[in-house]
């Protein structure tokens, strides 16, 4: 699990060198591949809940594209260190 | 000597209604409107979509689809990706409205709605619509040609194509906030094609005006083309000399080409073009080349046919 969340956290940095601290996570991932998330929204709301994207997912894209990985990096990293300590 | 008796029913012939009248119902509800001084009466006429005679030429060989299907069975991707963005657009204000119709012509103009509904020849067709997801419906629209609004504005002969813009209203439009789409929604097509008379403007369906579901209060429908080349509640009409990219041939160009013509023969990547869903009864038919409108339009894409007109 740490290196789990190692992984991420390392993502997360290297997404803000890449990217800035401003530079949404959805703009990053248009940029790498347009129809992605066209399908991914397609998906979720046509087949899933409407709500999931609106209101969970978007906000995820919406954010600064290091926060995401970076947050979730931390998440595990602590999660890894805790059940290490016993 | 002829003695003429004045008969209490008889009336002078200055009282005699004109005949353009008595035969042009829309006018003469109109103009009845205002003869009675009632501003309220004429506020709720103007309110209303005046009425319009059906446009029998395009008949549409299939039963017009419940007006329940179709305003509750929706793309419009400025209110999300599911099909039952209804709700969230009722939010979508539609007074006051302007179109803006600019670039290459010789007199642009910005056109009210109310001003549209007024001037324009409204007439009322019933068209299939097939969605390039492979679901049909068949509408009876109010509206009025392109070419009708096109004439107002006196088109430059370098004019190539027509641009067609969706309104982008952040607040009451939450698909905006994927601020990394190419907003505002942008489709086109080439003169040729705007000023053929299947190409219409649309106020209204079922004899109201037209929700905002479905594009309200104006919209533009190519009935030979994919639903998608049709731009929803525009804000502007632009005549230029460049192809414009729309919307989706950014996002996804091996899907969503800039002719998008109906062709059953010629797949989507992600599934078959030969049959549709009908809305509402759910029954499988085959799709037809043009969609059934090959013999008002085929002609227009003679001599293109290294273009890739059917995607």
């Amino acid at each position: 699990m740490r290196l789990l969340g190692g992984f991420f956290v390392l993502l997360g940095v290297g997404l803000f060198v890449a990217f800035g601290a401003d530079e949404a996570l959805g703009a990053v991932l248009f940029r790498w591949n347009a129809a992605l998330l066209n399908t991914t929204q397609a998906v979720v709301q046509r087949y899933l809940l409407p709500m999931l994207w609106d209101d969970v997912l978007l906000p995820i894209l919406e954010a600064p594209a290091w926060l995401a990985p970076g947050a979730l990096g931390v998440a595990l990293s602590l999660l890894g260190w805790m059940r290490a300590r016993g | 000597m002829n003695i003429m008796k004045s008969r209490p029913w008889n009336l002078p012939e200055s009282c005699v209604t004109p005949e353009s009248l008595v035969f042009g119902r829309r006018k003469a509800l109109l103009l009845g409107a205002g003869a009675l001084a009632a501003p309220g009466l004429a506020a709720a006429q103007e309110q209303g979509l005046p009425p319009a005679m059906r446009n029998t030429r395009y008949a549409p060989g299939r039963a017009i689809t419940a007006e329940r299907e179709v305003t509750t069975y929706n793309n419009f991707y400025e209110f999300g990706s599911h099909k039952t963005i209804s709700p969230s657009a009722q939010r979508m204000p539609q007074r006051p409205w302007t179109i803006k119709v600019d670039g290459m012509v010789e007199a642009p103009r910005e056109f009210g709605i109310e001003d549209l509904l007024r001037r324009m020849p409204l007439e009322e067709r019933v068209y299939r619509l097939r969605c390039v997801e492979a679901w049909s419906m068949v509408v009876p629209w109010t509206g009025f040609p392109l070419a009708a609004l096109l004439t107002e504005v006196r088109p430059l002969a370098s004019a190539r194509f027509v641009v067609l813009e969706t309104a982008a209203m952040p607040a009451v439009m939450p698909g905006l906030r994927q601020s990394w789409y190419p907003w505002p929604y942008i489709e086109g097509c080439t003169i040729a094609e705007a000023a053929n008379d299947l190409s219409f403007m649309v106020v209204g369906a079922y004899g109201k005006l037209l929700p905002p579901q479905n594009g309200g209060p104006i919209r533009f429908h190519q009935p030979w083309k994919y639903g998608f080349k049709a731009g929803k509640s525009l804000v502007r009409i632009t005549l230029t000399d460049q192809r414009p990219i729309s919307f989706w041939e950014k996002i996804q160009p091996q899907e969503y080409g800039f002719w998008a013509n109906v062709n059953p023969e010629v797949p989507h990547p992600r599934w078959s073009q030969a049959s549709e869903r009908v809305l509402g009864s759910g029954e499988r038919i085959p799709t037809q080349l043009f969609n059934g409108y090959g013999e008002f339009v085929a002609d227009l894409y003679s001599g293109l046919q290294r273009e890739r007109l059917w995607a």
